[in-house]
């Protein structure tokens, strides 16, 4: 069974369907990749997985159980986390704090406990050098990690990242290919929104690939490279290309 | 049936009138985003004028088409080419502030240019007498007026946002500017037509309700009798003009069948008429849909350094000290108003911790400072007469009563948006001064007989809390200069705990604070009911060092006034709070009562003093407009500057502390007053880091930043070691000194 499951999801926005029944699956120590053209929707599923948007119809299942009407905070508490494209991080305060404020709202053990857990987390994601700093000050390639470190001490078990390495220098995007790949062997159901292709490929068993809306191709790397729907739609021709 | 017919006729009457104040609001949010809450004001300033002109023997239609084709108009777009213009981005809570100073402002200067208590009329359309009969009911030509403007404006309203190229870019210019102005229209042009256009229907409406609301001409009642409208914009959740048309029609027949039906006896129903919008709007509040969850709203760089418990503990036992010292010069009288000022003080603390740390507002927040003191005079005091004194008990079951309250007007609101819980809090303290604080009749519940406010007015004796007793003034001084203190270092402590953590995570970004499991509705409950019992131990003590108090100490425009002096001197700082408490609360008082004594006591003069008291009041209110533009407040910007003279400019330091010390040596002695020197204080303690940046200037080298080093100026040798110091790069290898000015002509930018 896969942990994080949506069925036939709809979001209209006034007259437009942003999504149209839209069914996609997330495995426990995977990474799933969620491609797609600008404005194909992809998110809006973020937004609807998390809660932050009620589609229209569908649902969506965390582990088997029905969270479709469960608020964010609901669903995060039940282990989903995830980053945003435009980012959203806490302005006023410093990085460490950023990333400590979501202990402070689980309260997952002791002061002490929680202090440490998050040098654990700044350790793990590389942030520890700049810890102290405003995190208003954080290059836009760092600050994305803040994102995700921020969303990695929730514990969570379903982590949706929305375009993490956009704005990332190369050397940036490497280490955090590994970090990713670390995480989903310890169990963590990845998703990944992503333009960087190449990227998706590499660290990606399954892949869905949406379009206006509609979901057009799932399935593993290769099959979604071969795909002609695929290639039509998004990634392009040699020849078209050129 | 004539009764129903008649109520019903000047129910719809009223409800036009308010259909088209509340229509005009509608069309301003909807282009600009802005919820102005200075309509009220501008329909009052409108009406005066209307009946200046008329005073200077102008017919009414010329006055008429005057205010209406043009100080409409002209104030509207004034307002959004000076002020409105710059809101575009910034945060809700700013523009909340910025329309609230210029309500405030437009008040005081009708108070002043025309006498407040002097009265005023302004008449019927065609006179009293004009009227037909209609079903045997008779209806004035004035009400015939009101009820075919509303329909034509309505309609009008439709027409344009619906059938007209400007009205779809009006619409478009909120949602989005950059894209209206890709596609060839000017978004900032229809917002100014927006508020003009806006305007000029506020003044209409209330040219329109002065009439058949008695006749009455008063500034602040006026303003207030607008703001009643902001219910049925509800209504159409500031969007639909139909509805908005409805919720008028709705509220204005609610209004006269209360009137009509409900036993005149007792104050009960003429409170209940005057609440009623308020009522309504608070209804309104709990059944509107849930809003989306929004991310950031400003990306704003705003540094913020909460200080550590250490520091603010430090601080405190400075202004203790400080206010001790002070207190000794002062009269009793003098050591009163302090006193009042430093309540006022504890109530900004209230508003510290809800905007400032959480982003939420409280527009009302004397209103729960009533609260508190109604129920600490009915269950705290003891004794009677001259040995009255209010125990510890009473202020505590007045603090809990304070935040019951708090939970109570928040827990509708909080699903929302901030601007509705502004509201929320807005309707709560209209009601409140409304219902509550005029409410002198008996009342009787399980058995008990009580009067919440006899005579209008409330008796609340000195403190006793075992050996301290508030009976002196110094005493109560310095007791709210303790607790203010104590609070204040509460404050720091929350601020930098897991609890202030996600107060902070919450204000920047609710969204992101949402996905990490927080639940926002219970995490902003907690903190308006703690400001709540701030505020409501703050009432209570104001109440007791004033000893009377009445609706008067309470009124809407005096808690607005108080947010707005706290905005400015810096809503996230215990020292804001500090000065703008002290600002509401005895700052103005005194300032506008020494000029009117200098007025009264120099005859010649007395215009000049009366002018700078007048002028005192409303520059208060054009720095709020100029919020915007300085979020952080101005105490931030002295202490800023202190900083900067630790670092670099100590000799001012001591000297500007030596020149504090010789004018408390010169007020202890009796050679200047008490007031003197604290204004003269004040004066150095807000001047003297601009002379630590002139020393600075003087003393030192102007520094570029690294990456512009040479771009304006002459590439010199000196700048070129400092670069590779910046720059981390070793400074072994230094050229033959060359002239620097050779030099910095070969390298000067063309």
């Amino acid at each position: 069974m896969p942990l994080l499951e949506t069925r036939d999801i709809t979001v209209r926005f006034g007259g437009n369907t942003a999504v149209d029944g839209v069914g996609l699956t997330m495995d426990e120590g995977q990474i799933t990749g969620l491609i797609g053209p600008n404005g194909a929707g992809k998110t809006t599923m973020f937004n609807t997985i998390t809660g932050l948007q009620k589609p229209a119809s569908g649902q969506v299942l965390l582990d088997g159980a029905d969270i479709t009407g469960l608020s964010p905070a609901k669903r995060a508490r039940r282990g989903m986390a995830r980053t945003f494209q435009r980012l959203e991080l806490f302005l006023s305060l410093s990085v460490r704090d950023n990333v400590r404020v979501a202990g402070d709202v689980l309260r997952k053990g002791s002061r002490k406990q929680l202090d440490e857990a998050t040098d654990a987390v700044l350790e793990r994601t590389g942030l520890t050098d700049i810890a102290g700093r405003d995190v208003s000050d954080v290059p836009i390639g760092r600050a994305r990690v803040v994102e995700v470190a921020r969303a990695l001490m929730t514990s969570p078990r379903v982590l949706l990242l929305d375009e993490p390495a956009s704005g990332q220098t190369e050397r940036e995007t490497e280490a955090f290919a590994e970090m990713l790949t670390g995480l989903a062997a310890e169990g963590l159901a990845i998703c990944l929104v992503e333009h960087d292709l190449p990227l998706v490929m590499r660290l990606c068993s399954a892949i869905h690939v949406l379009d206006y809306g509609e979901l057009i191709a799932s399935g593993t790397p290769r099959e979604i490279r071969e795909s002609p729907k695929v290639i039509a739609a998004y990634i392009g021709t040699e020849e078209a290309a050129s | 049936m004539t009764t129903f017919l008649t109520y019903t006729i000047l129910g719809l009457v009223l409800g036009a009138v308010y259909s088209i104040a509340a229509s005009g609001l509608v069309l301003t949010y909807n282009t600009s985003g802005i919820f102005n809450f200075a309509h009220g004001a501008q329909a009052m300033f409108g009406t005066f004028l209307y009946w200046q002109f008329q005073q200077w023997g102008w017919p009414v239609w010329l006055a008429l088409v005057a205010v209406i084709g043009v100080v409409g108009p002209a104030m509207g777009a004034a307002l959004h080419a000076v002020i409105m213009k710059g809101l575009r981005g910034t945060a809700d809570v700013t523009k909340i502030i910025v329309t609230v100073s210029v309500l405030l402002g437009t008040v005081y200067l009708a108070q002043w240019v025309w006498d407040p208590d002097q009265a005023r009329t302004v008449d019927m359309f065609f006179g009293t007498g004009a009227k037909v009969s209609l079903g045997g009911v008779e209806v004035r030509y004035h009400e015939i007026v009101c009820l075919v403007a509303a329909v034509a404006i309505a309609a009008g309203l439709r027409v344009l946002f619906t059938r007209t190229r400007a009205g779809v870019v009006m619409r478009g210019s909120v949602d989005d500017p950059d894209l209206l102005r890709l596609n060839g229209h000017d978004p900032e042009r229809a917002a100014m037509l927006s508020w003009a256009l806006g305007s000029t229907l506020a003044v209409t409406a209330g040219v329109l309700i002065v009439p058949i609301s008695g006749g009455a001409l008063d500034a602040n009642h006026l303003t207030l009798l607008v703001i009643d409208a902001f219910a049925a914009a509800m209504f159409g959740r500031l969007r639909s003009i139909p509805r908005t048309f409805a919720g008028a029609m709705v509220l204005g027949l609610a209004a006269n069948y209360v009137l009509a039906y409900l036993p005149s006896a007792g104050t009960f129903t003429g409170n209940l008429r005057v609440s009623l919008p308020m009522i309504i709007l608070f209804v309104v509040l709990v059944v509107l849909p849930q809003d989306r969850l929004r991310g950031a709203a400003v990306r704003t760089r705003e540094r913020y350094r909460p200080p550590t418990v250490r520091s603010a503990a430090v601080w405190g036992a400075v202004l203790v000290a400080g206010v001790y010292l002070y207190s000794l010069l002062l009269s009793d009288a003098g050591v009163t108003t302090l006193a009042l000022g430093m309540t006022f003080a504890i109530i900004a603390l209230s508003l510290t911790v809800l905007t400032g740390y959480a982003g939420e507002l409280n527009l009302a927040p004397l209103a729960f400072g009533a609260v508190a003191t109604v129920v600490a005079f009915h269950f705290g005091v003891q004794g009677s007469g001259l040995a009255a004194r209010l125990n510890v008990q009473g202020v505590l079951l007045a603090v809990v009563a304070a935040a019951l309250a708090g939970g109570l007007v928040a827990l509708p609101a909080l699903r929302l948006r901030g601007l509705y819980l502004a509201l929320a809090t807005l309707a709560f303290g209209e009601f409140l001064s409304n219902m509550v604080l005029r409410d002198t009749t008996e009342h009787e519940l399980l058995g008990m007989r009580f009067t919440l406010f006899p005579d209008g007015s409330l008796v609340v004796p000195p403190l006793k809390a075992g050996p301290l007793d508030l009976r002196n003034g110094t005493s109560s001084l310095m007791t709210a200069t303790v607790l203010f203190a104590l609070i204040g270092i509460g404050l720091a402590a929350l601020r930098g705990s897991g609890y202030g953590r996600r107060l902070a995570a919450m204000k920047d970004s609710p969204a992101a604070t949402a996905m990490l499991g927080q639940n926002l509705v219970r995490l902003k409950l907690s903190v308006f009911m703690i400001s709540a019992a701030i505020a409501g131990l703050g009432g209570v003590l104001m109440a007791s060092a004033s000893g009377t108090v009445s609706q008067e100490n309470f009124t809407f425009v005096g808690s607005l006034g108080l947010l707005m002096l706290v905005v400015v001197a810096g809503i996230g700082y215990i020292s804001g709070a500090l000065v703008g408490g002290l600002m509401a609360g005895a700052g103005s008082a005194v300032l506008v009562a020494t000029f009117n004594d200098l007025a009264l006591a120099h005859e010649g003069m007395a215009n000049v003093y009366t002018l700078l008291g007048h002028l005192v009041l409303v520059l208060t209110a054009l720095v709020g407009m100029g919020v915007g533009r300085n979020p952080s407040g101005f105490v931030h910007d002295i202490a800023d500057g202190y900083r900067r003279m630790r670092d670099g400019a100590r000799p001012v330091l001591y000297g500007g502390g030596a020149v504090g010390a010789v004018l408390y040596v010169l007020a202890v002695t009796g050679v200047i007053g008490a007031w003197t020197f604290g204004i003269a204080a004040l004066c150095v303690a807000m001047f003297l880091p601009l002379a630590g940046d002139m020393y600075r200037a003087e003393g030192r080298v102007r520094r570029t930043p690294p990456e512009l080093a040479g771009v304006d100026e002459p590439y010199t040798d000196e700048l070129r070691t400092e670069l590779d110091r910046a720059l981390g790069l070793p400074a072994a290898h230094r050229p033959a000194r060359l002239a620097p000015a050779l030099r910095g002509e070969a390298n000067a930018p063309a």
